[in-house]
């Protein structure tokens, strides 16, 4: 056999070698890359995965609730940026509250710089941000005969419709306090209100193999080298008899 | 990136962002636009949506209204508007000023994402000036979009409409 003949035969063999391992690596970067591409479409951007084994995987500090709010008919429990009221899970990145009241129609969640007013039946009818309350940061939330009142920093205020705010005082002001979670609850709630990851960010890690850690985006390193590989082979292939033909 | 920067950045961001200490970049305080454009800050009003509103608004934002009641401020001719509505992930806030049915002025007052802040230029914001709802409660013009700002442009787009729907049914 001549070299060239050997040397083409190994070529061959090899290209076929590396093309059916990375075949599946392949399939799964071109789907991934797809997925990414079209994330917004497929809407990826806006969900999130909540999976206690992926937080740990990330890396993410995954906090058990501490303490509940309670009012007549409503219970809060927040944890990681998330809250479960009354049995509903929302958001993903909501703050801390310090506190819910109840008043005859709605009721009122405080956190240190935003006030979120519901109706009884848990749509929110307002989200209230820093420039619409009185002063920050509001330190805890009460009620009183007809309307809120606000601890904050520059005094207690107090308002019915909560749009005009007026300085009030301590007494009679009924505060919303938390109580407190057992260990039992505190497990069961800390596994609920997990934090999330989006899917985009993590087919993004998966595509460039930092799901993997350290070692993942060496190990896609070596398939993008291999790909280049097979494209080279593949064109000389496909070049060769046209070089041949050629040359006779 | 090496994996652990990569956690410590996911655990930051978790924290930071859970605890409401992103604010995103503050270009002007809703506070100050609205005095800004009355002069001084008037008591604001409220505009309750119907059920009919919440429709038409979700129709023009694509998902349903984040609250129920709009608060927004207002003079015989003019009414001001601070909307927010998700870019890619994070919330924009910009304020619209809308004179007789038509966009007097907008203003990016708060962006958090973390590209497209060229959306807060005035090139680009003073495609909006004297815009008004045409037919399906769409914009009388076109928008001219910025390269990898598409997604925050069409926030903008949104709440524009938004702004002279509500505009128009808080004078009806």
């Amino acid at each position: 056999m001549s070299p060239r003949l050997f040397l083409l035969r190994l070529l061959r063999r090899w290209h076929a070698r590396i093309g059916f391992a990375a075949m599946l690596f392949f399939l799964f970067l071109a789907a991934t890359g797809l997925a990414l591409n079209h994330g917004n479409g497929l809407g990826l951007d806006g969900r999130f995965i909540h999976a206690g084994w992926l937080a740990r995987w990330y890396g993410m500090k995954s906090e058990p609730p501490r303490q509940a709010f309670h009012s007549r008919h409503h219970v809060l429990i927040a944890a990681n940026g998330r809250w479960l009221l009354d049995g509903k899970i929302s958001g993903e990145k909501l703050p801390q509250p310090v506190g819910l009241i109840e008043l005859a129609d709605t009721f009122v969640v405080a956190s240190d710089t935003v006030l979120y007013i519901y109706r009884l039946d848990g749509e929110l009818i307002e989200k209230l941000g820093r420039d619409a309350l009185p002063g920050i940061p509001v330190r805890a939330i009460g009620s009183i005969e007809r309307g809120i009142a606000l601890r904050t920093a520059s005094g207690i205020f107090t308002s019915a419709d909560a749009l005009s705010w007026q300085r009030a005082a301590r007494r009679s002001v009924l505060w919303s306090a938390p109580t407190g979670l057992s260990a039992a609850e505190r497990q069961s709630y800390g596994e609920t209100l997990v934090p999330g990851i989006s899917p985009q960010q993590m087919l993004l890690d998966l595509h460039s193999g930092r799901f993997a850690g350290r070692y993942g985006p060496l190990f896609v390193d070596l398939l993008a080298v291999a790909l280049a590989a097979l494209s080279l082979s593949g064109a000389w292939f496909f070049l060769l008899p046209g070089l041949r033909r050629g040359r006779h | 990136m090496a994996w652990g920067t990569c956690r410590l950045l996911a655990l930051l961001t978790l924290v930071f962002g859970a605890a409401g200490f992103v604010r995103g970049e503050v270009y002007q305080e809703p506070d100050a636009f609205i005095a800004e454009v009355f002069g001084s800050k008037p008591s604001p009003k409220l505009l309750w949506l119907t059920r009919d509103m919440q429709a038409q608004a979700s129709a023009i934002l694509g998902h349903f209204p984040a609250q129920l009641r709009q608060r927004y401020w207002s003079d015989t001719r003019r009414s001001a508007w601070i909307l927010e509505e998700i870019g890619k992930e994070e919330l924009i806030t910009a304020g619209f000023v809308v004179a007789d049915g038509h966009i007097d002025h907008v203003r990016v007052l708060v962006y958090r994402e973390s590209r497209g802040q060229e959306v807060r230029q005035s090139a680009f914001l003073k495609q909006f000036k004297q815009a008004k709802l045409g037919q399906g409660d769409l914009l009388d013009r076109q928008i001219d979009g910025i390269a990898g700002a598409t997604l925050s442009v069409g926030a903008m787009e949104r709440m524009a409409r938004l702004a002279l729907y509500f505009d128009r049914t808080s004078r009806e």
